[in-house]
């Protein structure tokens, strides 16, 4: 089993956070790792990624060869591409929606969403929002892990565990935040990847998991039903796209008319 | 034992307590400085008998690791490479004294300059200083060179050389840790001679250390830490391959093992490097490939930098010299594989990706102080030209600030070394430019500041010196600066600057007014004059808060006890 992946972000992201967590579920499962990252220039706002590379076999490179990473777990949209060169060709992108504009030349939304919904596996949500809802804003990177946890080769358990030895340090109620951050952001993608499974197409399923306000969890058949048949309407990539566009938080409990989006 | 999730950097540093150190020192630099940060928290933790301190600068830290090492105990002195040109002085003479207890000095090379102005290579500077230099692959080579370090350095008296690269000193794995050795007791140097460099001591110093080079070149000969394996014994029967340190992941990631069986192979681990393995790998290949992560050092030494490569017989060494791999930049698996004609995997193509993929380069911290200095500094500037009618330039240095050079402040137009502002100014002075400005932060300008504006003062040369004291060194992480607020002062008053040219300004928004008039009065004054920019860094504050207890508790504890060290077990 050879399992590469990139956790990227901006500086202060935590992205180190979710590497530490990912590492520890590794040594826990028995399996080899390294993991390198950046640090220094780098933690002044700008780009900070780490490479993990997880496998049952001692692992060699530190660094990730072109095509060779499984998955690209990043905090933010305009860094979720940045590392595609390493990604394999049927790789995921796992992201927050959330733009962290700290640089002039920012890309346009009507010019980044239609590059990053063209992904073709890819589970996208906004975690910013999901972790202010889970209690603690700044538990994003927890929400984005949570996103991830699907495809990575760990249990939810172990992930969860870990997540709590991260922040037991620092009382109670950050560890109940992170955790309530890490099952929103599992619930949303499990959301997203029934959706997908019954047929629908990957950038409508992106634009609605970007707006979920609470994740549906456990997740119902009947919600799931309910949902496909909307977008799969002759109008259903319109109200897919004047969902996202809408720019507002919606409850997935039942199907929301884009004119009567719920208040975030 | 069982093993931890340590980083490369925080494996040296178990390596080094774990082999009995007595002291640490070292300056902080990006890759090397969590090497010291482990020691200092472990050191902490566990209530360790280990002294230390984050030195003024890595020339002071390699002195003070001599210093243990001429009592007879091991020391650890951690830096990164351009650090190694600041501690050149007491590192070649070193090599000439030779150490008594074990003295290590671990290099953190920044191939690719992540965070450096250069890719100089340390194991160079090994070969210069005639030391003995280890390279390890992985995290627990560096535990285990570590410990590997300090027996060579006491069998052979000599201080070895660890070398780091940034891909090993900031990449994590598990390392499994062995039994400790207790430290050495106190055993003074029986010799002084030989730590007495006087030219009557060091001719009989530099005899031996040439004379010691066969028996450092006789353990490389031997030495596990450079295996040699020749697959069959019919000479020119296939290619050969001589690898060193993590260079090493890089090739076995991209070769299967099948493909490998086709070379012979010698693995580096230790210099000197050993040449009778060298050339038994020579005459066995029909052509060597040299692989190593930096300068072709090894390359150029075996193949007389060109001059024997395929000529006189000798066999065609392939490399970064011949352009098969990046001669610039930082290896990868990637490299290998193309140098080799492996196929390089395919990767995800995404359709106007290039489109929309801004960059997105470091950049000064919202509410940074820094950002405000520069901001009154270039108000002055913009109604400004030098006496000969060119943009006024500004001398910068090395940290947070370095920065400035960037959009949107575009403030300071060099950036050469630490502590190279103040001497580049008077340079600039004594060129004709006038008005000629610097900047350097607190950290820097105790690093290597203080000299060039003693020159300064010696002659009262019209430069003005901006000092940004943020109380704290930031780029690294937030470690101690030697000196903050009125300690700047008075060391600037100490060094000569009048008292009236030593103006105090705070960098804030509603204060730009009244700073861009002291500045404009400074630049005015046809002497040397001194701006201090005093507020402290945002985003270490807390870390600042902190400093500042201890070292009041210090200065109550100090009270009426004048012997009382200054620092004491790192806190």
């Amino acid at each position: 089993m050879n399992y590469d992946l990139v956790i990227c972000g901006v500086g202060g992201q935590g992205v180190l956070s979710i590497a530490w967590v990912i590492d520890h579920a590794a040594h826990e499962a028995g399996l080899h790792f390294k993991q390198s990252e950046v640090h220094g220039m780098a933690q002044r706002g700008g780009a900070v990624s780490a490479c993990v590379r997880l496998s049952d076999r001692p692992v060699a490179s530190d660094l990730i060869a072109q095509g060779s990473a499984s998955l690209i777990l990043s905090v933010e949209p305009l860094e979720a591409l940045r590392y595609t060169q390493m990604l394999r060709p049927d790789g995921w992108i796992v992201t927050d929606i959330t733009p962290m504009v700290n640089i002039p030349d920012y890309p346009p939304g009507e010019k980044l969403y239609p590059v990053l919904f063209s992904v073709p596996h890819l589970v996208v949500l906004d975690a910013t929002q999901l972790a202010k809802k889970a209690g603690n804003l700044k538990a994003q990177n927890m929400v984005a892990l949570g996103a991830a946890a699907r495809l990575l080769p760990f249990s939810t358990e172990s992930l969860e565990r870990w997540i709590t030895a991260l922040f037991e340090a620092k009382g109670e109620r950050i560890v109940k935040a992170n955790l309530n951050a890490f099952r929103k952001g599992d619930a949303a993608s499990r959301f997203g990847a029934a959706l997908t499974e019954a047929g629908v197409p990957g950038a409508m399923v992106a634009q609605v998991t970007s707006r979920l306000q609470f994740p549906p969890h456990p997740l119902h058949a009947d919600l799931v039903a309910d949902w496909t048949e909307r977008l799969q309407a002759a109008d259903g990539a319109d109200f897919a796209r004047q969902l996202f566009e809408a720019g507002k938080a919606v409850k997935p409990e039942r199907v929301a008319e884009p004119t009567t989006p719920v208040a975030a | 034992m069982s093993s931890l999730i340590l980083l490369g950097d925080e494996a040296v540093a178990r390596g080094a307590i774990d082999a009995g150190i007595s002291a640490a020192y070292a300056y902080p630099g990006t890759p090397s400085t969590e090497i010291f940060q482990a020691i200092e928290d472990e050191v902490k933790a566990r209530g360790l008998a280990v002294r230390g301190l984050w030195s003024s600068n890595e020339k002071v830290a390699l002195e003070e690791g001599a210093g243990v090492s001429y009592c007879g105990k091991r020391a650890i002195v951690s830096m990164k490479h351009v650090g190694l040109n600041v501690a050149a002085d007491p590192f070649m003479n070193l090599g000439v004294s030779g150490v008594h207890g074990g003295l290590v000095i671990v290099v953190a090379d920044d191939p690719g300059m992540h965070s450096s102005q250069n890719e100089q290579d340390s194991r160079c500077f090994a070969d210069f200083a005639m030391v003995p230099c280890l390279e390890p692959a992985d995290q627990q080579q560096c535990y285990n060179f570590t410990r590997e370090a300090f027996e060579l350095s006491e069998r052979f008296q000599t201080p070895v050389l660890l070398r780091l690269v940034t891909r090993l000193a900031h990449s994590r794995s598990q390392v499994a840790l062995a039994e400790p050795r207790a430290q050495n007791p106190a055993s003074y140097v029986e010799d002084p001679a030989r730590f007495t460099l006087i030219p009557v001591n060091a001719r009989r110093a530099y005899a031996k250390l040439v004379a010691k080079q066969p028996a450092l070149q006789a353990a490389s000969e031997e030495s596990a830490l450079n295996p040699l394996t020749l697959r069959d014994d019919r000479p020119g029967s296939r290619p050969g391959l001589l690898v060193s340190g993590l260079a090493w992941n890089y090739l076995t990631e991209a070769m299967s093992e099948e493909q490998l069986a086709g070379f012979h192979l010698l693995r580096i681990g230790q210099y000197p490097l050993p040449m009778g393995k060298i050339r038994r790998l020579l005459d066995a290949s029909s052509e060597v490939f040299v692989i190593e992560e930096g300068y072709p050092c090894i390359e150029r030494l075996i193949g007389g930098n060109g001059l024997l490569n395929g000529l006189l017989g000798e066999k065609r060494i392939r490399g970064k010299l011949n352009g098969d791999l990046p001669r610039v930049g930082e290896l990868g698996p990637d490299d290998i594989r193309r140098c080799f004609g492996l196929q390089v995997p395919a990767s995800l193509q995404i359709p106007g990706l290039a489109e929309v993929l801004s960059g997105r380069p470091p950049s000064l911290c919202d509410k940074c102080p820094h950002t405000d200095a520069y901001a009154a500094i270039k108000e002055v500037l913009a109604g400004l030209t030098t006496a000969d009618g060119e943009p006024v330039r500004v001398m910068g240095d090395i940290g947070c600030y370095s920065l400035g050079y960037l959009p949107p402040h575009q403030a300071i137009h060099s950036c050469l070394c630490m502590g190279s502002s103040i001497g580049m100014a008077i340079g600039a002075a004594h060129a004709g430019m006038t008005p000629s400005l610097c900047v350097i932060g607190d950290g820097t300008f105790t690093h290597t500041g203080m000299q060039p504006l003693l020159d300064a003062v010696s002659e009262d040369t019209p430069i003005t010196v901006f000092i940004l004291d943020n109380s704290i060194i930031a780029m690294t992480g937030g470690q101690p600066t030697m000196a903050t607020d009125e300690e700047v002062v008075n060391l600037v008053a100490g060094l000569g600057v009048a008292r009236e040219h030593i103006r105090i300004i705070e960098p804030t928004v509603h204060k730009m007014a009244r700073n861009v008039e002291v500045i404009r009065e400074e630049i005015a004054h046809p002497g040397l004059s001194v701006v201090v920019a005093r507020r402290a860094c945002v985003t270490y504050a807390k870390e600042i808060k902190l400093l500042r207890e201890v070292k009041e508790q210090r200065e109550q504890r100090s009270e009426g006890q004048p012997g009382c060290a200054g620092h004491g077990v790192p806190a």
